[in-house]
Formats: C-alpha cells, structure tokens, sequence
C-alpha cells in the first residue's frame, strides 16, 4: 500500500477513529487503525473496540498503491499533529512495517496485517430512517447527561429509542440513572414505524455526538436492529459509526413521570441555576443536597454543612401553593436546568419524597423527572 | 524431596529485600480424607462429584501418579485410574483445618495473605519473634502444622511472591525450598514455561507454537516482542522471568468476585457441550465461593467467541444466592437465553459478584447514609 495524503484530512480523520480506540488493549490488534488505499484514490480509515467501529473515507492526493494495514492509532495521531502544517503525509507499507513520510521526517511504525482487523457483522438492518444532523445532535444533548455509569445497571448505560402512538406517532429518546430521566420527543421519521426498542451505547452516543459537530445541516440516515444500530454521515465517502446495542431491558420509565404533581413553581433558569451554583459551593461531597423552600412568589436556596456552614439565597419566582421544603442534589438540578433555552423553566411537585417534574413548558421536547434528597 | 541444609545467618536476604513465605498444603482436601478415615490411606482418592458432571476438586499424590488432576471432570479421572475413590467434599472440615494453620502463620506475622483455604503468602520481614531467617520460621509453621494437624506441608521462601511460589511447588509434597537473592532469574530461566503462575494449558500451547518452551526462551524476547503477542500479559512476563514482583502481602484483601474462567481446547458451539463446559466450571468457582465462605447477589456469565469478542450476561437478586442449585439455575438461563450463539466460543466463565462476607458487611455499615431517593 502507497498513498500520499494531505496532513489537514489525515489529522481531522484519525482525530474522529482514535478516540474510539481504547488506550489500555488486552488484544494488540485494537490499539491499531485499519488504512485502507484504494486504486481510485479513496482511502477509507477505520477504528474498533469491538462494540463501535468508526470508519471514514477520505481523499488522498494520490495512491500508488492499493493495499491495506493496521497501525497504531494513537501514535500515528501523535504523529499527524506533530507534522507541519499543509504537509503532505506519504503512508507506504511494506516489510511488517509502515513508512511515514513528510517533509524532512521519517517514521518507520510497526504494523499488524489487516486480516486479523475485527470487523462488526453488521448482519440485517432492516429498519431505516434519516434524522437532520441538528435534531440527532439536539436529541443527544438533551438526554446524555442522565445515562447511568453503574456497570451493574448496564441497561441505564445508554439512550433508550422507541417509537410510541400518541396523538401522532413519536420517536421517543430516554436515559436514566435512576436518580433523574431525561426523555426528548420528536415526531416520527419515515421508515421507522415497528421499529425494535433499542439502547444506544453511551461510548457510541459520545462519538456520535463528536462526528455530528461536522455534519452541519445534513441528515443523518440511521439503520438498525435489535442487535446493531449504523450512523450514516455525509452520505457515500462520509463518516460511518456502526455499534452494537445494549442487550437488555430498559424499565418502563414512563410509571415514573409524575402526572398529578399539583404544585407549580415557575422561575428564570438561569437565576435559579447560579443561585444553586452559588450555595452548593460550601457543600461536602457526601452532602451535595439543596435546600429549596417554596413560599408564595420565591424560593429560598439553602445549604448547611458541618465542615463549612451555611449559606442561602432568594431567588424570585413564581408559586401560589402552600409552602414546601424539598432536597435536591444540586448537580442534578444544574444538569437539568442548564438544559432549559427559555426563559421561563416549570417544576411540577407533590412533595418531598415524590418525583418533581422539570420542563421549558408543555410544547417543549425535553422533558425531566428529578428525585428529591432527604434533607 | 528432603530439606536442604538450614542457611547460615550471614547469607540471608540482603538489606531492603522482603522475606517472604508461600505455603501450600499437599493434596489438601484429598489428606484430610486420608487423615480422618485410615482406610484410605495410600490409595488414590479424588474429593469431588463422582457423577457424569462432577469434577475433581483434588486429588491424592496416588491417584496423580494415574494421571488424575484437580478440575478434571471426573468421567476423565476414572477412566485415568478405575480404582480412583471418590469423597464427597466436607467444607466445614477444611475450613476447620485452615483456620487452625492460618493461626499459626499468624504467631509469626499478622502479614498473612490467604489465597484459598490452603494457601498463603506470608510476609515475614520483620522477624517478630526474633527467630533470625525466614527458612528457619517457614520450618517451623511446616512442623507445626504436622503436629497440629497430622497433615503435611509444602513451602517455598524467596524476596518476592512469584518466587515463593515457585518455590513452594519445588520439592512438593512436604518440601521446603529457598531462592535467594540473586538466584531468582536463573531460577525462573530454568523452568519450564508452564509452572509460571498464569500461563494455563493453551498459553502454554501458544508459547510453544512460538518457540518458548523454557524460562530462559522468554528471557531472549525483548518487550515490544512480548506485548505484540501477549498484550497487557506482556509486562508480568517480562518482569516475572527476571525474577521481579513487586506485589506486596496484603492481609485483608477485600474481594469483589468470585469466578473462574476456562479456555477450551476446541471452540465450543452445540449446546450439549456448552452446559456441559458450563457444569464443568460451576463446580470449580461453587468450591471457591465455598471455601471463601462468602455469598453474593450478582452471577455473570462470560464467554469469548472465536473472533476475541467477549460478551458477559449479568443477573442479580434483590438478595444473595440461596444455594448452588440456585447458583447453577441462574448460570444456565444466562447461557439459554442466548442459544444458539453466533458463533462458536473459545472461553467461558462465570463470576459471582455483590458478595456479602463478613468484610462486605463492615464496609456498609460505615458508608455514609445516601439521601438521595430512587426513581425506581
């Protein structure tokens, strides 16, 4: 294999694959990326860990010849952001070895034949649908911050998917870690009615998210199953990110969603979000609770800790029922209320022990179930 | 088989260099037998099942002399050695016997790290009780446990874990056996590749197939060599074959799992054999969670295909596993529930985990109370 490439495409490329590359490898061949060069002058890329693989293609300035090989990822990433600026970066393999050239330097890397490359059978992937990149990427942001990182609930560790009929029929996206949900709702693409219910991963939903930054205002085509799920951007010679899906079953999350919470408190995001901020700052680590108290037309933020004692804040807002106190892990409350655009964010609560409901208003596509703390 | 001369004083372990112990019990579980029923002594006896799915869980230096060794499924052993008697294990007697011999070690140094019932490391640096040389102390546990026990057993002393284990399996059984500063490469150079901890039957095949046979073979390749065909296994190598470990004894290990894992000969694929393979590895990692008297909540099954991807099936009670026909029962729904597999498998294991002894416990209590309510 012989390509020549120029050193901009080649840094922007490995930059998408060698994030999915795990550091540490048990199994040598994982820490490499597949260089593919073929005689059309295409040179596709390709990165695994054996649940995600990304593979891009890109243009070479030439290829003198076709071939494929495996080299470490993360050292010729290394390599690529070294090299000067509008270099051009000729790869030729040869020997077990892979010789890259640019300008005045010379690396010779190790290499591991392509034929030992684990490629993810993406076997049958019958359900296909086209997102624009903004609505997947919005989707995204809105949901990820509540998957779940306990490896023992390795169904939370991922976006759920499914479809549902409602008025009209929906796309509904949802992650949880049992402590908050955070669930986004869109209408319906073409061709993914019967849809199977799918968990996307949380590795996959970060890559993603890293590859839609560069998708602009393209779409999006997405093809799955119950096993596999393929991204598709940028259409022929774009980006693909094919994963395997959560094997398990994501909880009925929709038996936790309050519907008769009576209570609403209705305030500007962002005031209420730099007063937690504010009055979280004196809060241990084992105590990371606020206190919110509910009195007609404001709350009144409150943190006291034994080490560093305390601290409050009023904020205004609107509120008409009767007075509440109720806890809230003050990062959760940051996480959700850093996903509110207007300027006007609803909770709905019961009480200090029920699941307070959080969202922009009822039109909004996001929607957020916090649990209280104990306080 | 006999022990070597005592050393003198002047030769023990250079300043800054750890002592350290590792004892073994001989054919444990198969010598208490023998002790408590005099019927059986010098005839081949396996402690396990002897049914079609039983494994040997150890065996008497008789029965080995056959062929029969422990985690050999017990059709195997009898077919090796027909006259092969067969003793259902009793637990409570060996934990008894551990507990007395872990209360020796522990006159000598509270730096006791037990590996199984009948099996420690010993840390002995600081000479407590003044005896002067750790072959001197590692004689003296030897002849305690004798008198104590009527059992026998073997132990090794050398500067670092590996080392006192090698040493341990030396003169096995009854033996003692030194490594001494300085000798620890040519020591591990010696050996054939197969008794480094860690390299089982098909590590042992791959070695050979790329032409390390001995220590001193592994020695000759160079790291990046090493790790292009080993990976993460590469640096243990490397280190241990120079007769290098820097792991300290820790007395209270704190477990998370239990498990034990199997490469197979063959890929597997029917589901005959795979139940059977499951069956098989069950008994080994029931025996350990017995022996470490502990109970967990959380059984994973895993298994590697033959394209190296690995995929594990975890499921876990609200409370900790009853018994090992609950244990088994959960095993194989994991393993049902994803018949017929894609593709044939190379290696399964099974793994519990959220376990509750006695250490598990204690942690709890002092965790600090956690408010924050749950969705569900």
């Amino acid at each position: 294999m012989k390509a020549t490439i120029e050193r901009a495409k080649l840094l922007r490329c490995l930059s998408h694959v060698q994030s999915v590359v795990e550091r540490r490898n048990t199994i040598p061949i994982l820490s490499n990326v597949l260089i593919e060069a073929a005689g059309d002058g295409l040179v596709r890329v390709m990165a695994t860990d054996l649940d995600l693989q990304v593979v891009e293609s890109l243009d070479a300035v030439s290829v003198d010849g076709a071939g494929a090989i495996t080299v470490s990822a993360h050292l010729l990433f290394d390599i690529a952001r070294k090299l000067p600026d509008g270099s051009q970066v000729s790869l030729e393999a040869a020997d077990n070895r892979m010789t890259v050239k640019a300008g005045r330097s010379r690396f010779s890397l190790p290499t591991l034949p392509r034929d030992d490359f684990p490629v993810i059978v993406e076997g049958d992937l019958p359900t296909s649908f086209e997102l624009p990149a903004k609505v997947l990427a919005e989707l995204i942001d809105r949901t990820r911050f509540a998957i779940s990182t306990e490896e023992t609930r390795y169904y939370l560790n991922g976006i759920f998917l499914h479809v549902a009929d409602e008025d009209t029929p929906v796309l509904k996206a949802a992650a949880t870690d049992g402590h908050r949900l955070a669930r986004f709702t869109i209408d319906r693409p073409d061709g993914a009615a019967g849809m199977p219910d799918v968990i996307v991963p949380r590795k996959a939903v970060a890559e993603l998210r890293k590859l839609l930054e560069e998708a602009g205002d393209s779409n999006v085509l997405i093809d799955l199953s119950a096993s596999k799920v393929r991204f598709t951007l940028g259409g022929e010679g774009g980006m693909v990110l094919t994963s395997k899906l959560i094997d398990g079953t994501f909880p009925d999350y929709s038996r936790v969603i309050p519907t008769g919470n009576d209570k609403l408190l209705k305030l500007d995001p962002r005031s209420f979000f730099q007063g937690v901020d504010r009055v979280a700052t004196i809060a241990t680590e084992k105590t990371r609770a606020v206190k919110i108290g509910l009195e007609t037309d404001k709350v009144v933020l409150s943190v006291t800790s034994p080490d560093n004692g305390t601290a409050a804040e009023e904020v205004p807002a609107s509120y008409s029922s009767e007075p509440l106190e109720i806890g809230f892990n003050a990062n959760y409350l940051k996480d959700i209320l850093g996903q509110i655009d207007g300027d006007t964010v609803e909770l709905h609560l019961a009480d200090a022990g029920a699941p307070t409901l959080i969202r922009q208003d009822d039109s909004s596509p996001a929607l957020y179930v916090l649990m209280p703390m104990r306080v | 088989m006999a022990d070597p001369a005592p050393l003198p004083d002047d030769t023990e372990e250079a300043e800054g260099l750890r002592k350290i112990i590792h004892v073994d019990m001989d054919a444990f579980f198969a010598s208490v037998e023998q002790r408590d029923n005099p019927d059986l002594r010098g005839l081949p006896v396996a402690v396990g099942g002897a049914g079609g799915r039983g494994v040997v869980a150890a065996a008497s230096y008789e029965a080995r002399k056959f062929g029969v060794r422990s985690a050999m499924p017990s059709v195997t052993a009898r077919r090796k050695c027909p006259d092969l008697i067969f003793c259902r294990p009793r637990f409570d007697v060996y934990r008894g016997v551990s507990q007395q011999i872990r209360a020796i070690f522990r006159d000598y140094t509270p730096h006791v790290e037990p590996l199984s019932l009948d099996e420690a490391y010993l840390d002995v640096t600081d000479d407590l009780r003044g005896i002067g040389s750790a072959t001197r102390i590692a004689q003296l546990i030897r002849q305690r446990i004798r008198e104590d026990t009527q059992l026998t057993a073997s132990a090794g002393v050398s500067y670092n874990k590996f080392l006192a284990k090698l040493a341990s399996d030396q003169n096995k059984p009854d033996g003692l056996c030194v490594i001494r500063p300085g000798e620890g490469a040519a020591f591990a150079r010696g050996l054939p590749i197969r008794r480094f901890h860690g390299v089982g039957p098909r590590g042992a095949e791959k070695m050979a197939r790329l032409g390390i046979e001995t220590g001193a073979d592994l020695a000759a390749k160079d790291i990046a060599w090493l790790r292009q065909h080993f990976g993460s296994f590469a640096d243990y190598l490397y280190r241990a074959v120079r007769g290098i470990d820097l792991r300290p004894v820790r007395a209270n290990r704190i477990r998370k799992s239990l498990g034990g894992e199997r490469t197979f000969g063959e890929d597997l694929s029917s589901g005959a054999k795979l139940r059977e393979a499951l069956d098989n590895i069950i008994d080994i990692v029931w025996r350990r969670i017995e022996e470490a008297e502990t109970r967990g909540r959380t059984v994973t099954l895993k298994m590697k295909y033959n394209d190296f991807q690995i995929t594990t099936r975890a499921r876990s009670l609200p409370r900790v596993v009853a018994d090992r026909a609950e244990f088994t029962r959960i095993a194989h729904a994991l393993l049902e529930e994803q018949l017929p597999l894609p593709m044939p498998i190379r290696l399964m294991g099974v793994t519990l985990s959220g376990l509750e002894g006695k250490q598990a416990a204690a942690e709890e209590a002092s965790a600090p109370q956690n408010a924050q309510l749950a969705l569900f």
